[in-house]
């Protein structure tokens, strides 16, 4: 379908839809508001966890925020006030939680929002019976059931609408490679904490929101009602019932549910929470990827469908205040590009790095050799930001990189490969070269965007593959990839960790001719490799080390002839 | 100061029981690595079963243990055995396996609450069993609390012994730091985290009969123990056998401490507090290693 006819087609539905109050009243209507506010709790929820595979199980502590607030604020304000009251204290909330735990590992955050409702119900409670003197609040906002159904039918158009640029922005192709492989998300330039605090809030906001229109539904509010950790989980099963990856996936699990829940809880009440947690558990092990994920394993037209990610430069201007660019690189100073000065690392009583020093010059490729162990990927991870250095100085054009986070260091223009090989399985070929252009200083989107990816992957080698999922590939053609991505980049500094390794005879003279070709476009280059061969032919001088320190250094021919180096690779001769 | 002195001694006690609870959460997280969301709700039904052997078949609790606890090793297993293999087997990775048991277990969590809400009502539950003063220093505790702290630091303590000092308690400890390499070293992992995960379940069985001597609780309870759990078992470093203990004690001092001074109804934001505190502090627990 064309654009215009799907956008003519949706707005038809919301008409539709917005039309039903004038003939249903209720129970009907009470149902269709049930479907409304289920569809955006879930889609609010498939918006922040669906990416990035952090589990929030504070849905319900959100929505009891939202109800309070309207609870509690002088039932004269204006609705859209309240609203938008409503909206800033989820978003306050939801960065006091994120900044305490999504810079964590994930499982911190899903213990987290796994107490919050409980947590937040006790201090209500406890603020209400010690301060207030009165548990429970009487709402007496002058709103109709048909005024709360509008309400909640535009801001269910607003979270899907949110939710679509998001997708199509730069912010929801970081959080898809977050929810992949974190470690390539900063290794391109990605501030995760920042950009999953950001869909957290935005998904908070939405949840607050619904539980302030939802308020006066009761006109009665305690703790226990407003808190009530059954809507988290009624959540969770309806995101992942329909396919928390996709953007009607949500809608698609909310609907069925909730008319499911209402017969269960009507013939069943007593035995609700068993027959819920049931469907939970069916889903959990019957339908992981939802709805979606089956239909899209069975026609591969909707995965093709689904997996165009659709850049789209409107959304992007929309959502660039939220996810703003990274501040321009500043012109190329002076030689050295890289300048590493005493660097050490110790993990307890090894020291991996010790005091390391050498200078990178502008258009070299350096080989940095050693033995198994002798700190070479140890010291890529120091130089591309992966782990921080105890002591020691790296200037990247002079200026200091020692102590940035990895995301900074890539943004200035370090760009890296991995020893064990990292693309994004689940993403195409050409997403996964945009995550490396989109999010460095330079960086590019949309149309563009497209085409420098194209070009890049015809430079590797790829043509012809672009829309593949990356899973699929052969290892070179994933080694290839990978290298596509860092040149995305735009690097003044490229890393390779032994991209050489593992790549039979023929494909390593692919390997090769792929890396002197970067040379003779003036590429500086660091690389990490045994294929001696290799380092022959390309390196122009070689830094080798041995237990963490530079023994020898200067073009390959003398220092693998040097008796120190021979010594470190084959050990002492029997004396 | 009797206050103080108070304070530490029922702290000690209810850390006590935190350190217990942890522990065999840390068996299912840390060796069977699975994240059981409805843990607690283990604990809860091993109250249950005490209450209903104690007030219906007048058994006392300390014999209800010998009960308890076997069975919940038997269901544990069971639930390991057949709801959770799958998950095992289906996850490609430590992470896949993390979301999906968090999942699945969550669910399990609503059928077993809802169970005990059919079977038992919603209401708050205690039985009184030997709450008769004991004096300590000049000031008085339940014999009860003393009973359950004895019996929590022999289970603790006798389990400890099993992971240091035998060959299979070596085994489990291998599978905590390295399951890949612990399978190319002979372990056989499958059953070996099923019976990690049954001796857990055990454990919180155990902890559930000690907790219903001297706490009331009721069928939704179980979340606040699992979180406890949880929390205590992040402070304390996963698959940190000590560290559990010395954060379980912070936990139920910390706790008792506010719930005199200030208000009993702010139990959970002292363990959120503390939660955060610790995180801030040293992101692996207190006790854990730093990451590479």
């Amino acid at each position: 379908m064309s654009k215009p006819v799907t956008a003519t087609l949706m707005a038809i539905v919301v008409a539709a839809l917005a039309a039903v109050p004038l003939f249903a009243s209720g129970y009907h209507l009470a149902l269709g508001i049930s479907l409304l506010y289920f569809t955006i709790l879930a889609t609010a929820w498939a918006l922040f966890s669906g990416p990035t595979h952090y589990i929030s199980l504070a849905t319900a502590a959100f929505f009891g925020i939202g109800a309070y607030t309207t609870a509690v604020l002088p039932d004269l304000l204006p609705i859209p006030l309240i609203l938008l009251i409503a909206a800033v204290v989820g978003v306050l909330i939801a960065l006091v939680v994120g900044l305490s735990t999504l810079r964590l590992s994930g499982i911190y955050f899903v213990i987290f929002s796994f107490g919050l409702t409980e947590l937040i119900r006790q201090l209500v409670t406890w603020y209400e019976v010690n301060i207030n003197r009165s548990v429970g609040r009487y709402i007496f906002a002058e709103t109709t059931t048909e005024g709360i159904y509008w309400r909640l039918l535009a801001l269910a158009v607003a979270v899907i609408g949110v939710s679509w640029l998001i997708r199509h922005s730069r912010l929801g192709l970081a959080v898809r490679v977050i929810g992949q492989d974190e470690t390539v998300a900063r290794h391109v330039g990605i501030d995760t904490t920042r950009a999953k605090l950001a869909l957290f809030a935005i998904s908070a906001a939405f949840m607050t929101v619904t539980g302030a229109i939802m308020a006066p539904r009761w006109t009665y509010i305690d703790p226990a009602i407003a808190f009530n950790p059954m809507i988290s989980f009624e959540v969770v099963i309806m995101a992942l019932f329909g396919g928390a990856s996709a953007l009607f996936g949500p809608l698609l699990g909310a609907v069925p549910l909730v008319l499911l829940f209402e017969l269960l809880i009507g013939s069943f009440p007593n035995y609700f929470s068993i027959l819920l947690g049931l469907v939970f558990v069916l889903i959990v092990y019957a339908l992981p990827q939802g709805v979606f994920g089956l239909l899209e394993a069975r026609f591969p037209a909707v995965r093709r469908a689904a997996s165009v990610t659709g850049m789209s430069a409107m959304a992007e201007k929309i959502l660039g205040v939220v996810w703003p660019r990274a501040a321009k690189r500043e012109a190329a100073g002076t030689a050295p590009v890289l300048q590493v000065t005493t660097m050490r690392k110790a993990f307890g009583g090894l020291v991996a790095v010790d005091n390391l020093s050498f200078e990178l010059r502008r258009g070299e490729i350096l080989g940095l050799i050693g033995p198994n162990g002798s700190g070479k990927t140890t010291a890529l991870n120091l130089i591309s930001g992966a782990i921080a250095p105890d002591s020691g100085d790296i200037r990247l054009e002079g200026r200091p990189i020692a102590n940035l986070p990895a995301h900074r260091i890539a943004q200035r223009g370090v760009a890296r490969t991995f020893q064990l090989v990292r693309v994004l399985g689940a993403s195409t070929c050409l997403e996964n070269v945009i995550a490396g252009m989109a999010f460095h200083s330079g960086a590019s989107w949309g149309a563009d965007a497209d085409k420098r990816a194209r070009e890049l992957l015809t430079r590797v080698g790829l043509d012809g593959k672009a829309d593949m999922p990356a899973g699929q590939f052969t290892y070179i053609d994933q080694k290839r990839l990978e290298l596509a991505r860092a040149l995305a980049l735009d690097p003044d500094v490229l890393l390779l960790d032994e991209w050489l390794a593992g790549l039979n005879p023929s494909e390593l003279q692919v390997g090769i001719a792929l890396v002197k070709m970067l040379r003779d476009e003036g590429m500086t280059i660091i690389i990490v490799e045994h294929m001696m061969d290799a380092i022959r032919s390309l390196c122009d001088r070689c830094v080798v080390m041995s237990a963490g320190a530079k023994i020898a250094e200067g073009p390959p021919a003398t220092v693998l002839a040097d008796k120190e180096v021979i010594r470190a690779y084959l050990g002492d001769a029997d004396d | 100061m009797t206050l103080l002195l108070d304070i530490l001694l029922s702290g000690l006690v209810l850390g006590g029981m935190y350190a217990l609870i942890a522990l065999g959460l840390t068996l299912q997280y840390g060796i069977a690595r699975i994240m059981n969301l409805s843990y607690g709700e283990f604990l809860i039904a091993a109250a249950f079963g005490a209450l209903f052997l104690y007030t219906g078949m007048a058994v006392s609790p300390v014999l209800g243990l010998l009960l308890i606890v076997p069975a919940a090793f038997a269901l544990n297993w069971l639930l390991y055995r057949v709801v959770l293999t799958p998950l095992v087997k289906r996850a490609k990775n430590q992470g896949m396996l993390e979301v999906d048991s968090i999942l699945g277990t969550f669910g399990i969590l609503f059928v077993i609450q809802g169970v005990m809400l059919v079977v038992f009502g919603g209401s708050l539950q205690s039985y009184s069993y030997l709450s008769v003063p004991v004096y300590i220093l000049g000031t008085t505790l339940a014999a009860n609390r003393i009973l359950a702290l004895l019996f929590a630091l022999v289970i603790g303590g006798v389990l400890y012994l099993l992971l240091t000092r035998t060959r299979y308690g070596t085994a489990l400890r291998a599978i905590a730091v390295n399951p890949v390499a612990a399978q190319l070293s002979g372990i056989d992992i499958a059953s070996a985290s099923a019976l990690a995960f049954a001796a857990g379940g055990a454990i919180v069985g155990a902890g559930g009969v000690l907790v219903s001597m001297f706490l009331t609780f009721s069928a939704a309870s179980g979340v606040v123990f699992t979180m406890k759990a949880l929390i205590v078992v992040i402070m304390g470093g996963v698959g940190n056998m000590m560290g559990a203990l010395v954060a379980g004690l912070l936990l139920g001092i910390a706790e008792t401490a506010v719930a005199r001074l200030v208000d009993p109804g702010l139990t959970i934001a002292v363990t959120y507090a503390l939660f955060l505190a610790a995180l801030l502090w040293r992101p692996t627990g207190l006790f854990g290693r730093p990451a590479r």
